[in-house]
């Protein structure tokens, strides 16, 4: 089937109004030419001649798909208010593979970030050609926005940054540093999933009042939580219209109560009412090994180009840390004997629980996991011998840490439990002592605890 | 069939109106409206010829017409079904009525943080090209996004004056 587009335009060049800022209308008509128009959630660019929208519900546009196989779609342009009107012939409902997956991903995103993925339910991705497209007359267009920066040539400096990057701290620092004074994105976490809990750990931000190291979601919690369960990009450009749009399908699928997820036990850093959200995975290996989300509290902030850009910046970012080996110094670390006491206010009490390694300072969580065990083991030892310096590689070596990965996981995990301790501003203090070194830095005495679970 | 108090209300609270229709080979065809408007059990829509031509010549064809409002705060949406419709009417005699409707939708967008300016590109229409629709509506349908958009709600019987 030949299709009939009006000059200079095509389907990948109108891929910005199908981001649901002003969400996509559907007509459809009976077979006796019923007319029936609706909204959409969700409209995805397939390729140069194809489009796919959601399904979520079997209503009547459904019914009359079904039907006759046409429709008329319009799509709005968020930056200049032109549109454009398409004839669409219903071709097929995908249920699996690449189309239906990064709808669903989207959908669920978004559905997650306002508290509503137990509503929202993909059926089908139905594949639609795309016969006719032209312009909507007669509107008077404002002008394209200018680029916020030149992207793919920042980028390139931001890319060449981290690969002089030493060790993981520069690494990171690099990639957030850059983030801001490059791209210009004032707002960015990183979060590293850890596959054995199913848990996403916050490793550090920038642009917040906190940095909040440490912190803890689900692996398909949110934006950022579905973009690593899914493996894609995810990006919502006008959340406040969405989560509108969301809360009135919730409403009408009857649904009551919402999925409140506990409390969590550090407090997550964030803004307060972001207008757009970028979640990129960190993929390396074939596995994800975390991601970075951005945000803005700009209408649309995140375009297509972004979402590139960032892809090959945490491809670059994923490699390099799973790459970075924590350095080994063969050299035993130095023994000091038992510790003096360093008498400054009363003991700290360091309590564990074994189920998940949990570690409280003064009944104040600080951290679990891996990082947990670290710090749990690192002050055995200092409180048994004296010793206050170790090497990466006795970690690496040590049974009790059950490291799952060592080469993925060790010098993140060192990083983060450094700057959580940090930014407690513990009596505990983690910090680099050399070449495949660390120092343990204590300033009050201490007295552990450790709790079966 | 006439609309509900709380319909004709929402006519007025800074709808979007989508306007749609279908030729008699069975081509849907959509457009955005301008404004629309309760008039003795019929209902008024202003759409413009430029932007509308297609669902113009659709309802010249056979009456058939669906109109959607949907509120943006909190996307209530409804469509009004006719087979009656006819196209009777142009001019500048409508614009005080875009305009009411227009600033009325603005204020909506504003509160998303969508800019008067962006809505004033989909209101551009020239007074030449402001067209009338009327049409008595047949059946209500409730289509707020969801299970069951398409769904038809009550209208109210009523005795009016042709």
């Amino acid at each position: 089937m030949s299709a009939v587009f009006d000059d200079g335009l095509s389907l990948f060049g109108v891929r910005r109004m199908m981001e649901g800022v002003i969400p996509p209308v559907l007509c459809t008509a009976s077979a006796d030419r019923v007319p029936n128009v609706s909204y959409l959630s969700l409209c995805e660019y397939v390729d140069p001649l194809h489009i796919a929208l959601s399904y979520q519900f079997f209503n009547r546009s459904r019914e009359n798909v079904l039907a006759t196989r046409r429709a008329a779609l319009t799509l709005d342009d968020p930056y200049t208010g032109g549109g454009v009107v398409m004839q669409l012939e219903y071709l097929r409902t995908e249920t699996e593979g690449p189309v239906f997956e990064r709808l669903r991903a989207k959908l669920m995103g978004v559905a997650s970030h306002v508290g509503m993925d137990k509503v929202f339910h993909l059926r089908g991705a139905d594949i639609y050609c795309v016969t006719e497209m032209r312009r909507v007359p007669g509107r008077k267009e404002l002008p394209a926005a200018a680029p916020r920066v030149d992207l793919a040539t920042n980028s390139r400096l931001l890319s060449e940054r981290m690969a002089n990057s030493e060790d993981m701290a520069d690494l990171l620092d690099t990639l957030l540093g850059g983030l801001d004074d490059l791209l210009r994105i004032d707002h960015a976490m990183l979060w590293l999933s850890d596959a054995s809990q199913q848990v996403l750990t916050l490793l550090a931000s920038r642009g917040y009042d906190f940095e909040g190291a440490g912190a803890e979601i689900s692996v398909g919690e949110g934006l950022v939580g579905t973009a690593v369960r899914e493996g894609v990009p995810i990006r919502v450009g006008h959340m406040m219209n969405m989560a509108t749009y969301m809360r009135a399908v919730r409403e009408r699928a009857g649904e009551s109560g919402l999925n409140v997820a506990p409390a969590p036990e550090i407090p997550l850093p964030g803004l307060k009412e972001p207008r757009s959200q970028l979640a990129v995975p960190l993929r390396a290996r074939g596995r994800v090994l975390g991601a970075l989300l951005v945000e803005s509290q700009h209408d649309q902030y995140f375009g297509y180009d972004d979402e590139d850009a960032l892809m090959l910046l945490c491809g670059q970012f994923a490699v390099a840390m799973s790459l970075m080996q924590p350095q080994d110094q063969d050299a035993p670390a130095p023994v000091t004997g038992r510790p003096a006491p360093v008498g400054q206010g009363p003991a700290l009490r360091l309590r564990r629980l074994g189920r998940d390694n949990s570690v409280f300072l003064d009944d104040i969580y600080l951290i679990r996991g891996v990082a947990g065990a670290i710090l749990w083991k690192l002050v055995a030892e200092f409180l048994r011998s004296g010793r206050r310096e170790f090497t990466n590689r006795e970690l690496r070596l040590a049974p009790e840490l059950r490291l799952p990965d060592v080469q993925d996981n060790l010098e993140v995990r060192l990083l983060l439990l450094q700057r959580r301790l940090a930014e407690q501003n513990a009596a505990i203090q983690l910090e680099k002592a050399g070449r495949g070194r660390m120092r343990l830095n204590v300033s009050r005495d201490i007295v552990i605890e450790r709790e079966a679970g | 069939m006439a609309l509900t108090n709380d319909m004709i209300q929402l006519l007025s609270a800074g709808v979007a109106h989508q306007v749609g229709a279908c030729t008699n080979d069975g081509r849907p065809v959509v457009c955005r409206g301008l404004a629309a408007q309760h008039e003795a059990g019929r209902l008024l829509v202003i759409v413009s010829s430029e932007s509308g031509f297609e669902v113009l010549d659709a309802i010249r064809q056979n009456g058939r017409i669906a109109v959607n409002i949907t509120l943006p705060e909190n996307y209530r949406s409804l469509s009004f079904i006719g087979d009656d419709a006819v196209v009777r009417g142009s001019g500048a005699a409508w614009r005080p009525l875009v305009t009411e409707r227009h600033n009325a939708f603005s204020e909506q967008l504003r509160r998303f943080g969508i800019p008067p300016e962006y809505t004033n590109a989909w209101y551009s229409a020239d007074d030449e090209h402001l067209v009338a629709i009327r049409f008595t509506p047949l059946q209500a349908r409730n289509q707020t996004p969801g299970p069951g958009a398409g769904n038809p709600v009550d209208l109210i019987p009523i005795e009016f004056e042709k």
